[in-house]
């Protein structure tokens, strides 16, 4: 599979930034519009209260004023006493004046049905003040004669009308209030309605985006776990082949090693004889077939010697002839004679029939350990201990070198011996500091058969 | 004197041709057989009752240090000598306690082989001088690089002489005729050898007697 390209990772991000940026915007305005509207609800129902309470206390002042004028006319009229009189003038005067302020005032906040009893409220005032008008202006004489008969026929049932009128208002301007009432709870409702549809639309968006982002997620679970078998694949294909490598090279090295040994070495040797042989047969005193021979012979020891090593140095024919200890013991020797490093081996007895596998792995970890002492370590001596336990073998090779940090640092050598002991099922440690020497240990499974076979008695 | 009579054991046509060639030409030597790996040679070492098997390691089917133990456990009289290209101690050890008394590099001068012939019938040991410098080499650098101490040195005169003795292939009885002991006393100086020097057979003390420079 593919890796995602760029293009579409940035594409998934900007859709998940629309989808996210959307909802909250959505869920924003939302609110912001939630809030205006409660305000203006708010706003509106004081207003319509206000509106109410002020005309209905000019309409209260209007019917005060009309009963108060009306005591003062009848007090007027029928109390002839003349001081009294201009007071009680005065007195209306200022009634008229207020009355028609309160008047005014209702008539500024009118509403649309009010404006015809509003109207003939003016007009019965206006009238009940044309009416007084002339009597004002009586005498104290007429005031006696003809003043009880105007309370009784006329001032009385005007003023009646009036009050009537304005309970007619009164009664419309709780109407307007009530309407007020009804028409805020018209505009609640409405709002209640689209809160419920935004928070849907919120709701319902909401959901789609998780939909959008689960399924996007498992989808990206899915392929990262596709991706990760895939590795896991590759990497024990790899594994696998690296191993199989490492087996031809070994078979490799074996075949060379032997076909040096017992073809080119063999052939030498018997070279060798048959040089000898022919020195035997010359002329003694040929002397420059006498020289040649001996450099001839010299160039063939050589070659032996060459070939010989070369043979061991590529795979010891003890690890095949003996098994492992008699080629970890060739080895520490070598190791020992070229570089002077004191190598001991600590074995067992080991089972003969250990797999050849087993052995192979554990002389060339050995191999390249002691290797890495002569390389790096600068050591002055190597133990490597063998021990066969019940089911397994244990390979310990501990140097007094200079050590490393063996957490940080894992060298290519390091790395291959513990592939070759985990390709064999084993564990693998490496224990260094620097200044401290380094121990390395190896324990491998040995197949059950194997020892079964070999310890019979302890069974 | 009747001639010494060798059986040549090699896979190598080439090596028995030459080796047969070379050993005829001495005047009391006889090549009585050959064979070409390990099993034929045990079957010809029954047939003609050699005194001598000159025997090389890497053979087919039945190897030279197999085979060696085979014959010497049919006929101890039969003296073996191992004519390999295998030079370590491991090869060496191995054919010593397979019964053989002689090794030789396939490389080493001809005229080591015709020494080494001669000195094993006369119950003596033979390594080529290239083994023995080996050995001899190994176990000075073991000595010096552990501090170890020279075990030889806890032997006494008396042990030192009898140590070489059986490293050359004497018997205990021989040992003790030679040094006017009895057996007895020789066996109890062999134990007590074998205990200083930390060995456990013969072939061992042979081997350490080669590296010490002790025999040849």
């Amino acid at each position: 599979m593919l890796p995602a390209e760029p293009a579409a990772k940035s594409r998934t991000r900007l859709v998940l930034l629309a989808g996210f940026g959307g909802l909250l915007a959505l869920m924003a305005v939302g609110g912001f519009d939630a809030i205006q509207v409660l305000r203006q609800i708010q706003t509106r129902n004081v207003q319509i209260r206000q509106a109410f309470l002020t005309r209905d206390r000019a309409l209260e002042h209007i019917r005060a004023s009309l009963y108060l004028s009306g005591t003062v006319v009848r007090d007027y009229l029928l109390d002839p006493e003349p001081a009294g009189a201009a007071e009680q003038l005065r007195q209306l005067q200022r009634l008229k004046s207020e009355m028609a302020t309160s008047m005014d005032a209702y008539a500024a906040s009118l509403s649309t049905g009010e404006a015809e009893p509003v109207h003939a409220l003016r007009t019965g005032l206006a009238e009940y003040w044309t009416v007084l008008q002339p009597v004002l202006r009586w005498s104290p004489q007429e005031r006696r004669e003809h003043g009880y008969d105007f309370v009784q026929r006329q001032l009385l049932p005007r003023r009646a009308t009036v009050l009537a009128l304005a309970d007619k208002i009164a009664a419309l301007n709780e109407q307007e209030l009530n309407g007020g009432d009804e028409r805020l709870e018209e505009t609640f409702g409405r709002f209640r309605r689209r809160l419920l549809l935004m928070l849907a639309a919120t709701l319902s968006c909401g959901l789609l985006l998780a939909a959008v982002a689960a399924s996007h997620i498992l989808r990206l679970e899915r392929q990262s776990a596709a991706r990760y078998r895939q590795v896991v694949h590759a990497q024990s294909e790899l594994k696998d082949l690296s191993a199989r490598l490492v087996q031809a090279q070994e078979e490799e090295r074996r075949a060379i090693s032997r076909e040096l040994h017992d073809e080119v070495g063999q052939s030498l040797s018997a070279l060798l004889m048959e040089l000898g042989n022919l020195a035997a047969v010359a002329p003694r005193d040929l002397e420059p077939l006498q020289r040649h021979l001996e450099s001839i012979r010299k160039l063939a020891e050589s070659s032996v010697q060459v070939a010989r090593n070369m043979s061991l140095l590529l795979r010891p024919s003890m690890l095949d002839d003996f098994g492992l200890v008699p080629a970890l013991e060739w080895q520490a020797r070598e190791i020992s004679k070229r570089s002077g490093i004191a190598v001991s081996v600590d074995a067992d007895e080991l089972s003969d029939d250990l797999p050849d596998d087993h052995n192979t792995c554990v002389y060339r970890v050995v191999q390249e350990a002691l290797h890495n002492c002569v390389r790096h370590a600068q050591a002055r001596s190597v133990r490597i201990g063998v021990r066969q336990q019940k089911g397994r073998i244990v390979l310990s090779i501990q140097d007094d070198g200079k050590g490393f940090e063996s957490l940080r640092v894992r060298g290519l050598g390091l790395v291959g011996m513990e592939e070759r002991v985990h390709h064999l099922g084993g564990a693998f440690e490496v224990k260094s500091e620097p200044g401290h020497g380094t121990l390395l240990t190896v324990e491998l499974p040995v197949n059950h058969s194997h020892e079964s076979d070999t310890h019979p008695a302890s069974r | 004197m009747n001639p010494i009579r060798i059986l040549l054991a090699d896979d190598h046509t080439v090596m028995r041709n030459g080796l047969r060639l070379l050993l005829e030409r001495q005047p009391n030597l006889t090549v009585v057989g050959e064979a070409s790996d390990g099993r034929e040679a045990v079957r010809a070492a029954e047939a003609v009752s050699p005194d001598v098997v000159v025997m090389d390691i890497a053979m087919p089917n039945l190897n030279g240090i197999e085979a060696a133990r085979q014959i010497t456990s049919a006929r101890p009289e039969t003296a073996i000598v191992i004519l390999s290209m295998h030079s370590d101690e491991s090869y060496v050890i191995r054919a010593l306690k397979a019964g053989a008394r002689a090794y030789l590099l396939k490389d080493s001068a001809e005229g080591d082989l015709i020494a080494a012939i001669h000195a094993i019938t006369e119950g003596k040991s033979f390594f080529s001088p290239a083994i023995s410098r080996i050995l001899v080499e190994d176990y000075m650098r073991q000595l010096e690089q552990r501090h170890v101490e020279d075990t030889y040195e806890l032997l006494t005169a008396r042990e030192r002489e009898i140590l070489q003795l059986l490293a050359e292939g004497k018997s205990n009885k021989e040992a003790a005729a030679m040094l006017n002991l009895s057996t007895y006393t020789v066996e109890t100086h062999r134990t007590h050898i074998l205990q200083k020097l930390n060995l456990h057979n013969v072939p061992e003390l042979i081997l350490y007697a080669v590296r010490k420079g002790i025999i040849a």
